[in-house]
C-alpha cells in the first residue's frame, strides 16, 4: 500500500530500495572547519562553505554507490537533538553528558516555551536536492526524542513538553513539503524507553504528520522493541526504519507473533563496529527477513547513522548494503 | 534526625572546561595509538581526584570515586570476569546512555579483583568516607546474553555473577570499605524475580564482614515490592523517588526496618528542587518511618547531568538539609 503512496507522490523505486539513516562521517576538512569555527578562527560563512562541500561529497558518493534514496549526510549538524534545540526558541545549550564509551554530547535544556521561528533544515535540503536527480529524504528528530533527550525545566511534565514540541516540529515538516520533499523521516530512537508513554509518542506523531502529503518514515534504534511491539504500529507513518543487525535480528521473532503491517527499512550493517560486513552476511540477513516480510515492503540500510565511522568505513558499509540489495533484487522473482 | 549527605554513584567524567576534557582527549589519542595505557590511567586518576574534590566542596559526608574509570555500569564489571566477552550497544534502562552487552560464553569466574584498586585510590585521595559501589549480580545477569548455552542458563549465570561479586564484596570490606552499595535497578523491571535477588543478596551479605551493605534501586518505582524489600539481609535500602510521587506516603505509612537512602534529588533533570518542598517530604517521611539516621542522596548516578548541574545538585543536598534542620552553627 505504501508503494502505491510513493507512486502517487511521483516516486518509483526498485525492489529493495537502498538508503541510509541520515548522518555520514564528516570529512577531515569539515572537522577542521568546525574546530576553527568553535575557536573563532573562521566565520560562519567559511564553515557553511565547508559543510556544502562535504554535502556535495556525500551526494556524489551515494550516487557512485548506486543508493536509491539519498540523504544530505547532515554535514551541518552535530548531535541530532542539540541541532534542533539550537534552532528552536525555548532551549538553552546544556553541558556535555556521555552517550556511550568515550562519546559525549551537549544535552539541551528546555527553559522556556518552545517555538519554531523559521525553517531549520530546509535550505540544506534544497542545496542537496539541487545536486542530484534521485529522491532525497528530509530528516528531522521527532518530538518524543527531542523531549526525552532534553532536560525539562519549563514544562511541568514530559507529556506537555512532547506535545508542545510536536506542534512546532510539524511546521518544519510543512516547510520541507512546501519546497518539494516527498519522503520525510522523523527519527524517534527514544520511543521505546518508557513503553507506558508510547501513546504520548503516537499522539505527538499524529500532530506532526496528519493530513500532510508525504511518505513518512520513522527511525528507531537500540531500544526495547519487544516492549512496544505491535502497539508501535499505530504510529502514523508508512515505514519503520529499524536497527536490526546490532541486536541479532531479534525483532524478526516479534513479527512471528504479530504480523508486521507497514514498510520497513532493515538495518543490516552495524554502525558501531569498525568491521565491514561481507556482502554475503548482509544478504543472509535480508533473506532471513524475507521469510517473514513481503519483498515489496523491504528497504535496506544501515542500523543507524554512520557518523561515528570513518569516511572509508562508511562508504564500505554502504557498498555492502547496496551490493547485497542489488544481488537479491536480481534473483528475486517479481511475480 | 541525622541526615548523612552522600553521592549516589557516578559523577561526570567530563566538563566544558579544558581541564575537564583531559580523559576524553587522552582516550581518543590512545585509540589512535598516540597515548599509552599509563597516560589513560593518569587521566582517570586526575578526573577521579577532581570528582572527589567537588563532592567534598559540596559538603558531602559520604563520597564515591565517581566511577570515572567505568565505560558503563555493566561491562566494567562483567568484562573483567573470565567466560565473558562484550558485544554491541544496548540502551541503559530509559536513558540516552548505552552499555556494551556482556556475552557469557562459559563458566563465570573472578580471576582478579574488580574494583579494589579503584576503591583504594579514592580512599587514599579523599578526606571523607568513601562508599564502594557495584552493579549487582541480578542486574548484570539480566543484561547479559548467553552464547550457545555456555553459561548453563540464566540461574547459572546469576550464580556465577553472585559468586564473583561476593568475593569482591569481601575484598572491598578487607580494603576498608565501610559502606558497600549494590545496585539492582533491573529488579524493578522484573519484580517477580525477587526470590532470585534475595538469594543472590544473601550470598553477598555473608561476605561483607563489618561493612554496611546497601541495596539501591533506581529508574523505577519500588512501591509494589516495598514490603518484600524490607525483609532483605541488608543494612541500608536506597530508592529513587522520581518515578512515583506517592512513594513518600507509602514509606511514611509502612515505616522501615532498614536505614534509608533517600533519592529525593532528581539525578536526571537539571531543575533544582524547591528545598522547602523536599524538606516537607522529609518531615512527612519522618512522621511514619525511622529517620533517626538516614542518607540524603541524588536519585541515581550524576553522570546523566552536565558537570556544572551535577555540582549544583550535590550542593543542593546541603541546602535541603539546612532548610530542614537549620544551618550548622
Amino acid at each position: 500500500m505504501s508503494r502505491a503512496k510513493l507512486q502517487s507522490l511521483g516516486i518509483d523505486l526498485p525492489l529493495f530500495p537502498t538508503t541510509s539513516v541520515g548522518s555520514f562521517p564528516k570529512p577531515d576538512f569539515l572537522l577542521k572547519a568546525r574546530a576553527d569555527f568553535a575557536s573563532r578562527r573562521i566565520r560562519l560563512g567559511a564553515l557553511e562553505k565547508a559543510a556544502r562541500q562535504a554535502t556535495e561529497f556525500w551526494i556524489r558518493e551515494q550516487e557512485k554507490l548506486g543508493v536509491d534514496v539519498l540523504v544530505d549526510g547532515e554535514m551541518y549538524r552535530g548531535d541530532m537533538v542539540a541541532y534542533f534545540a539550537a534552532h528552536l526558541e525555548g532551549f538553552e545549550e546544556g553541558g556535555l553528558v556521555r552517550s556511550y564509551g568515550n562519546r559525549y554530547y551537549h544535552k539541551p535544556i528546555i527553559t522556556g516555551e518552545v517555538h519554531w521561528e523559521e525553517p531549520i533544515t530546509v535550505e540544506w535540503w534544497k542545496y542537496a536536492r539541487g545536486l542530484t536527480s534521485k529522491p532525497l529524504k528530509g530528516i528531522l528528530t521527532g518530538p518524543y526524542t527531542v523531549m526525552d533527550w532534553s532536560f525539562i525545566e519549563y514544562y511541568p511534565d514530559r507529556l506537555t513538553a512532547c506535545l508542545a514540541l510536536a506542534k512546532e516540529i510539524r511546521k518544519e515538516v510543512e516547510a520541507l513539503i512546501q519546497e518539494g520533499a516527498k519522503i520525510i523521516q522523523i527519527d524517534e530512537p527514544a520511543i521505546s524507553v518508557r513503553p507506558e508513554e508510547l501513546p504520548v509518542a503516537i499522539k505527538a506523531m499524529h500532530i506532526v504528520t496528519d493530513g500532510l502529503p508525504a511518505y513518512f518514515i520513522t527511525h528507531i534504534c537500540y531500544g526495547a522493541f519487544e516492549a512496544i511491539y505491535p502497539a508501535m504500529l499505530d504510529l502514523p507513518v508508512d515505514n519503520f526504519d529499524l536497527e536490526m543487525s546490532n541486536s541479532g535480528l531479534d525483532i524478526l521473532e516479534l513479527f512471528k507473533k504479530a504480523r508486521y503491517t507497514k514498510d520497513i527499512s532493515l538495518g543490516v550493517v552495524d554502525v558501531h563496529s569498525h568491521v565491514v560486513e561481507e556482502e554475503r552476511v548482509v544478504e543472509q540477513r535480508l533473506r532471513h527477513a524475507l521469510e517473514l516480510l513481503p519483498k515489496e515492503a523491504i528497504w535496506v540500510d544501515p542500523d543507524c547513522g554512520l557518523k561515528t565511522r570513518t569516511v572509508e568505513e562508511a562508504i564500505a558499509k554502504m557498498q555492502s548494503v547496496v551490493t547485497a540489495a542489488k544481488a537479491l533484487r536480481a534473483v528475486t522473482s517479481d511475480k | 534526625m541525622e541526615l548523612v549527605l552522600c553521592n549516589h554513584s557516578s559523577y561526570p567524567r567530563i566538563g566544558d572546561d579544558t581541564e575537564h576534557q583531559v580523559l576524553r582527549r587522552t582516550i581518543a589519542q590512545h585509540d589512535k595509538g598516540e597515548k599509552t595505557e599509563d597516560a589513560v590511567r593518569a587521566a582517570q586518576d586526575r578526573m577521579t581526584e577532581l570528582a572527589l574534590a567537588e563532592q567534598e566542596e559540596a559538603g558531602l559526608d559520604l563520597v564515591t570515586d565517581g566511577q570515572i574509570r567505568w565505560l558503563d555500569p555493566i561491562s566494567h564489571l562483567a568484562a573483567k570476569l573470565s567466560g565473558v566477552r562484550v558485544n554491541g550497544l544496548l540502551r541503559f534502562f530509559d536513558t540516552n546512555f548505552y552499555f556494551r552487552q556482556p556475552v557469557v560464553q562459559g563458566k563465570l569466574e573472578r580471576t582478579k579483583p574488580l574494583l579494589v584498586e579503584e576503591f583504594k585510590f579514592a580512599k587514599e585521595k579523599s578526606t571523607r568516607s568513601v562508599k564502594a559501589v557495584l552493579t549487582g549480580p541480578y542486574t548484570l545477569a539480566r543484561y547479559s546474553v548467553e552464547e550457545k548455552g555456555g553459561a548453563g542458563g540464566f540461574d547459572k549465570m546469576l550464580e556465577g555473577y553472585t559468586a564473583a561479586l561476593a568475593a569482591e564484596v569481601a575484598a572491598l570490606a578487607a580494603a576498608g570499605a565501610t559502606v558497600i552499595q549494590v545496585e539492582e535497578p533491573a529488579l524493578l523491571k522484573y519484580p517477580d524475580d525477587f526470590p532470585r535477588l534475595e538469594q543472590s543478596l544473601t550470598a553477598l551479605a555473608m561476605s561483607k564482614d563489618s561493612a554496611q551493605l546497601a541495596l539501591v534501586l533506581y529508574f523505577g518505582d519500588p512501591a509494589p515490592i516495598y514490603d518484600h524489600l524490607q525483609t532483605l539481609p541488608v543494612d541500608l535500602l536506597g530508592f529513587d523517588f522520581t518515578y512515583n510521587p506517592g512513594l513518600v506516603d507509602r514509606i511514611a505509612s509502612n515505616g522501615t526496618a532498614r536505614t534509608l537512602v533517600l533519592g529525593l534529588v532528581d539525578g536526571r533533570n537539571t531543575r533544582l528542587e524547591d528545598p522547602a518542598a523536599t524538606a516537607r517530604q522529609l518531615e512527612k517521611l519522618a512522621r511514619g518511618a525511622d529517620l533517626s539516621r538516614a542518607y540524603l542522596s541524588p536519585s541515581c548516578g550524576l553522570e546523566f547531568l552536565p558537570r556544572d548541574r551535577a555540582r549544583q545538585k550535590l550542593k543542593h543536598l546541603a541546602v535541603i538539609r539546612n532548610t530542614l534542620l537549620g544551618s550548622p552553627a
